[in-house]
C-alpha cells in the first residue's frame, strides 16, 4: 500500500511537471518586437510604425475609397489586426549584430511560424526571411526580417494578409516601380 | 468810527433763535424729501432685461463651448486619421521593397546557379 501510494506521487509530479508544455499558450501572430532603442541611437533613419486595430481602422476610414491608391490600401489592410514596423538605416556597415534581432528569431523558432522564403544575395550581402504563420489555408500573420549591411528591417504584420495584393501596391506611395526582372544584385 | 462799525457787525451777527414755524417748516421738508426716494421705485418703475435673457445666454454660451470642443475634437481626428493612413502606407510600401528584394535575390541568384 505504501509503494503504491508513492506511485502515485511520483506520477503526479511527473504530470505536474509536464502541464506547462500540455497547457501551452498558442502562439501569437503578433510578436514582441523590442524598442531598438540603441539601434536608433546609432540610426541616420529610423521608422517605428506600430498600428494596432484600432489605428487601422481610423486610417481606414480616412481612406478614399474612390481612389486607386487607398483603394488598394484598404484591400490589403482589410482584415489585418496590426502592422508593426522597425527599420533602420546606417551610415556605415555593420553597426548591428545579428544578435540583435535574437529575441525576434527567438519567438519566430516557434513551430506554428513556417519560413517561407530564405534569401541571401551574395552581391549585396542581403539577408531576407519571410516567416508566415497559417492555420490551414488562412494566414495569420506574417514577419519579415531584411538585414542588409547598412541596414535592419522587421516587419510584423498580424492578420489575414494577402501577399498578392500587397504584391499590386507595387509602384504606388509615390514609389517607382521595381523592375523585378533586372539584375540588379 | 471803527467801534461803531464794530458793534453794528457784531450785532448783525449774532446768533439769533430761529422763530417757531421755521423748525416744523423744516422738518416738514426733510420728510417730503426723504419721501420720494421710498416711493419712487412705485411710482416709476425701472427698466429690467426681460427675464428670458439670463438662461438664454447661458445656452447660447453654453452651445458655442460645445461646438468649439466639437469642432477641435473633430479637427485632432481628422489629423490622427490622416497620420495613421499614411503609416499604414509606409509600412506597406517598406514591406513590399522587402518582398521585392527577396525575388530580385532570388532571380539573381538562380539566373547565377549553373
Amino acid at each position: 500500500m505504501k509503494t503504491s501510494w508513492r506511485s502515485i506521487g511520483v506520477v503526479s509530479l511527473l504530470l505536474a511537471g509536464s502541464l506547462p508544455g500540455l497547457v501551452r499558450a498558442a502562439a501569437e501572430p503578433r510578436l514582441a518586437l523590442p524598442e531598438f532603442k540603441d539601434l536608433a541611437g546609432k540610426a541616420t533613419e529610423s521608422v517605428v510604425i506600430t498600428m494596432d486595430p484600432s489605428l487601422l481602422g481610423m486610417a481606414a476610414r480616412f481612406m478614399d475609397s474612390s481612389n486607386a491608391e487607398d483603394a488598394a490600401a484598404i484591400a490589403v489592410i482589410k482584415g489585418l489586426q496590426g502592422i508593426y514596423v522597425r527599420s533602420f538605416t546606417f551610415d556605415r556597415d555593420d553597426v548591428y549584430r545579428p544578435a540583435d534581432v535574437d529575441a525576434i528569431r527567438r519567438q519566430l523558432a516557434d513551430p506554428a511560424w513556417k519560413r517561407v522564403v530564405e534569401t541571401h544575395s551574395k552581391k549585396t550581402h542581403a539577408d531576407v526571411d519571410i516567416y508566415l504563420m497559417t492555420d490551414g489555408d488562412k494566414v495569420r500573420g506574417l514577419a519579415l526580417i531584411a538585414s542588409e549591411p547598412r541596414s535592419l528591417t522587421i516587419v510584423n504584420i498580424v492578420g489575414a494578409i494577402d501577399l498578392d495584393k500587397l504584391r499590386k501596391l507595387e509602384g504606388q506611395f509615390g514609389l517607382p516601380k521595381i523592375d523585378i526582372d533586372s539584375s540588379k544584385n | 468810527m471803527s467801534d461803531d462799525l464794530e458793534n453794528r457787525l457784531t450785532q448783525a451777527l449774532k446768533p439769533v433763535a430761529p422763530r417757531e414755524e421755521f423748525s416744523a417748516r423744516l422738518l416738514e421738508r426733510v420728510a417730503a424729501e426723504a419721501r420720494p426716494q421710498t416711493a419712487t421705485p412705485k411710482s416709476r418703475p425701472r427698466r429690467t432685461m426681460p427675464t428670458w435673457w439670463l438662461p438664454a445666454g447661458l445656452a447660447a454660451s453654453l452651445l458655442l463651448a460645445v461646438g468649439v470642443r466639437h469642432h477641435a475634437a473633430e479637427s485632432q481626428e481628422r489629423l490622427a486619421g490622416l497620420a495613421a493612413r499614411q503609416q499604414v502606407f509606409a509600412a506597406l510600401a517598406l514591406t513590399n521593397q522587402k518582398l521585392d528584394l527577396a525575388v530580385r535575390t532570388v532571380q539573381s541568384e538562380s539566373r547565377a546557379a549553373p
